[in-house]
């Protein structure tokens, strides 16, 4: 269903911080949550990842069941959201969509599924053929205002060895800075030194 | 998943010592005298069948090198198994190797043998094979040299660096929440060898080890507290020496990582272990030798400002830890999440409760101190001054972190390394399923000691730091001439509340670091 993901989770660091600190004003309606892993001791049932999470006038919950789905697994997303003031349940159409988690190139948005509200919870279901990382965006809107709940997804093993060449590149840029610079010192006592031998032989 | 906390009687039984030290303490008795070896030390040189191994383990550069082999090739492993294996943290070596093996297992190490990871770390030894890697032949030695060797400017001369480097390594820990992922353990694997590559690099020695490493600084003042250290056999060869090539080097051994001089070495801090100076002493006066516990933490550490808030913050840090797996952290971090209106992954609210976690003992201890301060100047006619008393007193809180460290990994190891063997033969863990109740039964019936063994182990650990920190208060007080039982009673209170609150934080359920590691067919 998906194309084949570059794993580019190294620069999830980088977007993480630009998350938490740019954007204030646009957490208010537009969250992007990394999910709390628990294991659940009651049962042999694989654990979910879920988050609860306060935008806008809504308090929302979301659930993904399995945390860590592999491809060819069937999964699901339940989403709740409940008015802050009052505790009433939102009760319109909520949209879920996927899109490829990568900083740069193709997202490759799809639709899952548009789904009404069912004994208090949307529940959408979902099956990945590849592995990859993705982002699973619920959307709603309520008193004219969109509200978009955005949550990363790993599905299956990791596959990149992309940060290894990107720390090896760091290191080599170092030394290979260094060395410049211990040349161009060299070079200039070298210099300094010819200069001094040259104003005492005169 | 959660490990049961320790069960009441065991805390009874330690409030019920601690009572009876407390009383001790403002009775005068002088606790010295029942010190195990009472201040004697004996160099591992000097026993008889002893002798020739210790020589051979300082004395081979090839063990050492062997050692770092092992380590970087496990430390290779853990990249590796992060970057391209399961995201499920328990399955995954990455996360079970990094944070419930080494991460519990460096604390207790330190216990037997201070500092002696450092000696072997591969972040370091990472750099220096990039850096300055040194080639022997024989009695020949080749080094090339990549670094600028600056000298480090002046604000980074302390232990400031580390501290906010510390400080940041618990926030990613607990708050961004590394452990339970393998990717994210092999990022921080990567940026800390990037790091130390940079600083080799750039400065002379090794600053990194100095005053950057999180972990070295943690391992410094912590093995304060360790029964060994690297110490000169004669003193008296060390005055009289003129080329200090402890301090210098040699043409085959590198010169002391920390520019220490072996001669006036009174402290642990800054010895990361590496046997430089015990090869590179031309009369082989340099030897491992065996203290008395915590005598370094009682007596003889000198006190300085920046190292006393690195060990203050050391036990708010380490008391966190423990605060962030109880199960009350969850619901009341939510709750908080709620009032301020923070979403998504919690990170404000966490970080509002770090900086209250760290202020809060802070503050105890400052006010503490000043009543202490104010208390012993009306009564001597004398102030000693804030700051002094500060930085002496501070060492109290070595021991009440350590033992509470020690106790809260003996949970982690001893519960969650269950089955770690196991996934040496499937390191990305690979087709493995969640742990679940199956783990779980597994767990309790396969721990190394059982349950009840680890709560006598916490209790004796609780025990342990309590008694060194009452020796701590009694002789640096004596130091500062505070003579008056009286004047005891603040930091006393002090050290009674810290330690209580680590007893209760025993006695609760504690959630598993990174889950259980029994590796059960993905049918289960």
């Amino acid at each position: 269903m998906f194309l084949k993901v570059k794993n580019i989770k190294f620069i999830k660091l980088f977007s993480f911080v630009i998350v938490v600190f740019f954007s204030g004003q646009a957490l208010a309606h537009h969250v992007l949550g990394r999910p709390a892993y628990s294991l659940n001791e009651d049962s042999n049932t694989p654990p979910s990842m879920q988050v609860e999470t306060q935008i806008g006038s809504y308090f929302v919950t979301y659930m993904v069941y399995p945390a860590f789905p592999r491809a060819g697994e069937r999964g699901r997303v339940n989403v709740y959201a409940s008015r802050i003031d009052d505790g009433d349940s939102y009760g319109g159409k909520m949209f879920f969509e996927v899109k490829n988690d990568v900083m740069f190139g193709d997202e490759n948005k799809e639709l899952l599924g548009t789904q009404s509200i069912d004994d208090g919870v949307y529940r959408q279901g979902f099956i990945f053929k590849e592995d990859g990382d993705y982002i699973i965006t619920a959307s709603f809107e309520a008193d004219g205002e969109p509200y978009i709940i955005d949550f990363p997804l790993q599905v299956g093993e990791g596959s990149s060895m992309a940060p290894v060449l990107i720390a090896l590149a760091f290191i080599v840029f170092a030394l290979i800075s260094v060395n410049v610079l211990q040349r161009r010192r060299l070079m200039r006592e070298k210099i300094r030194s010819v200069r001094n031998n040259e104003s005492q032989s005169e | 998943m959660t490990h049961p906390g320790l069960p009441e009687y065991w805390a009874f039984v330690v409030w019920g010592f601690m009572v009876l030290l407390s009383i001790g303490l403002l009775l005068k008795i002088n606790f010295s005298r029942f010190s195990f070896l009472n201040k004697k030390t004996i160099s591992l040189y000097q026993i008889k069948f002893v002798s020739p191994v210790i020589v051979f383990l300082t004395q081979s550069r090839w063990l050492i090198l062997v050692l770092k082999l092992v380590v970087v090739a496990l430390f290779l492993l853990v990249i590796y198994a992060g970057l391209m294996g399961t995201p499920v943290p328990e399955r995954n070596i990455a996360t079970v190797l990094t944070w419930n093996i080494w991460w519990a297992g460096l604390i207790i190490s330190i216990f037997f043998l201070g500092s002696a990871w450092c000696a072997v770390c591969p972040w370091d030894t990472l750099a220096s094979w990039h850096v300055k890697p040194r080639f022997w032949l024989k009695k020949y030695s080749l080094k090339i040299n990549n670094s600028l060797e600056m000298t480090p400017p002046k604000w980074m001369r302390s232990v400031w660096p580390a501290l906010i480097m510390f400080v940041g390594l618990t926030w990613l820990e607990l708050g961004y929440g590394i452990t339970t992922s393998p990717y994210m353990t092999a990022i921080l694997s990567l940026v800390m060898v990037v790091l130390a590559v940079i600083s080799l690099a750039m400065f002379k020695n090794k600053a990194f080890c100095h005053y950057i490493c999180p972990v070295g600084r943690t391992i410094g003042f912590y093995s304060q507290l360790a029964p060994v250290e690297l110490r000169p056999v004669d003193n008296d060869i060390c005055t009289d020496c003129k080329t200090m090539e402890c301090f210098t080097g040699t043409e085959l051994v590198d010169a002391c990582p920390t520019q220490l001089v072996m001669g006036r070495l009174t402290q642990n801090t800054y010895c990361t272990s590496c046997g430089n100076c015990t090869q590179s002493c031309p009369d082989k006066n340099v030897a491992w030798r065996i203290r008395p516990q915590s005598q370094e933490a009682i007596e003889s550490a000198k006190p300085h400002w920046d190292e006393a808030w690195f060990m203050l913050i050391l036990l708010t840090l380490t008391s966190f830890h423990g605060i962030t797996m109880m199960e009350f952290w969850e619901d009341n971090l939510r709750k908080f999440a709620q009032i301020i209106g923070d979403s998504g992954q919690l990170l404000v609210s966490f970080s509002v409760g770090l900086v209250l976690s760290v202020l809060i003992p802070v503050g105890i201890y400052a006010l503490a101190i000043e009543i202490t301060r104010r208390w012993s100047s009306s009564s001597s006619g004398k102030d000693l001054g804030f700051k002094k008393i500060f930085t002496s007193l501070v060492f109290v809180t070595l021991p009440l972190a350590f033992s509470y460290h020690l106790a809260h990994n003996l949970n982690h190891m001893i519960r969650e390394s269950v089955g770690a063997g196991q996934l040496f033969l499937n390191p990305l863990g690979s087709n493995v399923s969640y742990s679940g109740v199956a783990d779980q039964l597994l767990i309790k019936n396969s721990m190394l000691l059982s349950e009840n063994n680890i709560f006598i182990l916490q209790s004796v650990l609780m025990m342990f730091g309590f008694w060194i920190a009452i020796k701590v208060l009694q002789r640096r007080t004596e130091d500062l001439n505070i003579k008056s039982s009286l004047h005891l009673l603040p930091m006393l209170i002090f050290i009674v509340a810290i330690n209580s609150f680590h007893i209760w934080m025993l006695m609760q359920p504690m959630t598993m670091r990174v889950g259980a590691l029994c590796v059960v067919p993905a049918s289960l």
